[in-house]
């Protein structure tokens, strides 16, 4: 067992800590504030490849692994959740044409979204649901060599980008769920105003309009009816993403919680002298190193990964704790602060806004434990 | 042409603990001063101006193996590496002794970059007797260079005023961390750091001088305890410390 990072992996995580102190923490709280990432960022961050950095250079990723996927993303997430969920959701999209596409799939649709150029999405979520594949209402019709979708598609990531969207149908060959590679913009598709959410943001979320999408029937991703596997062993290398940002939101919440414990003076000394303080500052390593261990486990596994179900439960089992703990991690550190963690000049608040997200996303945390029973109890 | 950079493997600063005002080195994570890197950049950048090839030098631990795939991801083309793990403190003397001796294996070699200290020792003396050793022109405290055919044009910025200095190449200089701003490298230049050619010299380094540190303490640094009733006080104190109308 090896709980040391090689020298590759260690310099991309200073990479990122390099990126992230240079050009991304001075607008972090800009994108925070406009709910939007400046195109230099994009632009920056497309320049360290790290927008595909988990997949094969021959579709134009860096060939990196999830490992370093997940040190680079930690670091993003503890500066900036906006970018960073950005680019996990590119790769959730960009996972999936990976682990299901043909190498003709792969080829037209990999490399633009690896370079940032594009950015892909991952539409399951619609108005009646997020959790349950059964009650999808989009619907895909045959006509001659294409399919014809129509529905509407809620919270979708990225739809503001052009680039691939791997959208899920219920089609009426199979009467199940089929994943179809759209090509946003194309003709028939429309976006609404973006959400206005509380946290992640700078990460867009919008509604998307399917109207007599003409999607060719090369643009099944996987089989016909066969829309759920691409979800679920989608969605567990998506939780890669997610559970790394959270992780760098626990790292964000324990150092301002140890900054200001050391800063904060009551008759002259650091308020670090109060135990009750210290219990905190103890509460927030506890969390952060068992929360980072399962984050770099789960990024190793993703490598490497044969059993989709096994892999499903360990993402789910990552996800959940990571992002629940997050939760917890901000509170600890806004009662460090006092009042003044309720405050907006404080990072705190943003850290407090991001975290209560993760919970929601890429499947609740309800249906995540779900998952995991459903592996341990029935294998 | 072949550009040569010097570089010193030295303890991550930024992870460096102090205990009881010592400063604690297990487990510290090894990389290059900050200045290395602007000399780095620097001859980066050289090489992209006149499509040269960029060598990399340095002296040190058996984990310098490890450490240098940080300077070719930066983007150096190759190094050349005097590995031994009784390379511990080396005075300046004898790391640029072995430093000349790496620099002679090379061929046609153009310009010699060094930071102005190592971020360690600062001693500041290793880019000078380099070039006292191989016999050629140095500048120091550079903040720009060119290179126009055999003739390289260095600014060196002294305490009031700047000087231009013309020489023909080879020449030595040593660079100050306003240079250049270093790049960051990619995922990509990181994963094939480790594949570049490395040449490992096998130098005499019985012998050399090592220093031996008698004492290193962190300074103290103590709140000031500056009691403040007023504005005018308030920005009395800011100006003392230099922090108002500088
Ligand atoms: C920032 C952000 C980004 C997002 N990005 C995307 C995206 O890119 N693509 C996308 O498709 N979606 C995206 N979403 C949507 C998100 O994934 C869904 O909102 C989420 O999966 C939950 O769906 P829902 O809101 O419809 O809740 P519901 O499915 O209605 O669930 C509500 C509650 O009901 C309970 N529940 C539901 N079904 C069951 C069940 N079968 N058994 C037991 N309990 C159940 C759960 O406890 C849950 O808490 C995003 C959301 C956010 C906030």
């Amino acid at each position: 067992m090896e709980f040391t990072l090689s020298k590759e992996q260690l310099l991309i995580q200073k990479m990122a800590q390099e990126f992230c102190a240079k050009h991304l923490e001075p607008v972090a709280e800009q994108i925070d504030r406009d709910n939007k990432i400046p195109a230099e960022i994009i632009k920056g961050l497309s320049e360290l490849d790290l927008f595909g950095l988990p997949f094969k250079e021959e579709y134009g990723g860096a060939d990196a692994g999830y490992d370093c996927y997940v040190l680079a993303m930690e670091q993003l997430g503890k500066v900036s959740s906006g970018p960073a969920i950005t680019i996990s959701v590119n790769c959730l999209g960009l996972g999936a044409i990976d682990k299901f596409g043909t190498p003709a799939q792969k080829s037209k649709y990999m490399p633009k979204a690896c370079r940032g150029e594009h950015l892909a999405s991952f539409a399951f979520t619609e108005p009646g649901t997020g959790s349950d594949p059964k009650q999808i209402t989009t619907r895909a019709v045959k006509e001659g060599d294409h399919y014809i979708l129509n529905g509407t598609k809620r919270f979708i990531s990225n739809a503001d980008y052009p680039g691939p969207m791997v959208a899920f149908a219920m089609d009426d060959e199979s009467s199940k769920p089929t994943a179809f590679i759209v090509d946003k913009f194309c003709e028939g598709y429309s976006i609404s105003e973006p959400w206005h959410k509380i946290g992640y943001r700078g990460g867009n979320l919008l509604d998307v309009y399917l109207k007599d999408v003409k999607v060719p029937a090369e643009n099944v991703l996987g089989k016909m009816g066969g829309g759920f596997p691409v979800l679920t062993y989608g969605i567990a290398f998506g939780k890669v993403g997610i559970s790394s940002v959270a992780l760098g939101g626990i790292l964000a919440a324990y150092e301002a919680a140890v900054k200001y414990a050391k800063e904060k003076t009551h008759r002259g000394e650091p308020i670090a002298k109060f135990q009750a303080v210290q219990l905190r500052i103890a509460d927030l390593a506890m969390k952060y190193e068992a929360c980072r261990w399962l984050t770099y486990r789960l990024g190793c596994l993703a490598n490497n990964a044969k059993d989709p179900m096994l892999f499903a439960k360990e993402a789910a089992v990552t996800k959940t704790y990571v992002c629940e703990t997050f939760v917890d991690a901000a509170r600890i550190a806004i009662d460090v602060h006092g009042s003044y963690g309720l405050m907006n000049d404080y990072l705190v608040t943003r850290l407090y806004r991001d975290a209560i997200l993760g919970p929601q996303v890429e499947g609740v945390a309800d249906m995540q434990k779900m998952i995991i029973a459903g592996v341990v109890l029935n294998g | 042409m072949n550009i040569v950079v010097a570089m010193k493997q030295i303890p991550d600063l930024q992870q460096i603990r102090i205990r009881n005002r010592k400063p604690i080195l297990d487990d510290v994570a090894l990389t290059f001063g900050n200045i290395d890197k602007n000399a780095l950049e620097a001859g980066v950048q050289l090489k992209e101006a006149t499509g040269s090839n960029l060598i990399v030098v340095s002296v040190g631990t058996e984990a310098l193996e490890d450490t240098i795939k940080e300077a070719l991801a930066a983007g150096a083309d190759e190094a050349y590496l005097v590995l031994d793990d009784e390379i511990g403190d080396m005075e300046s003397s004898s790391s640029a002794r072995l430093i000349a001796e790496a620099i002679k294996k090379i061929d046609d070699v153009g310009i010699i970059l060094f930071g102005e200290g190592s971020g360690d020792n600062y001693s500041g003396q290793v880019g000078s007797r380099v070039a006292a050793i191989l016999g050629l022109p140095q500048a120091g405290y550079a903040k720009s260079i060119n290179i126009n055919g055999n003739i390289a044009t260095v600014t060196r910025s002294l305490e009031d005023c700047e000087e231009v200095l013309e020489a023909e190449l080879p020449i030595v200089v040593s660079v100050i961390a306003d240079i250049n701003e270093p790049r960051i490298p990619s995922v990509t230049q990181i994963l094939k750091a480790g594949r570049k050619p490395k040449e490992m010299l096998e130098l005499d380094v019985t012998g050399d001088s090592m220093l031996e540190t008698i004492s290193n303490l962190a300074p103290e640094m103590q709140r000031k305890q500056i009691e403040i009733e007023t504005i005018e006080k308030l920005l009395k104190v800011l100006e003392n410390e230099g922090l108002l109308r500088r």
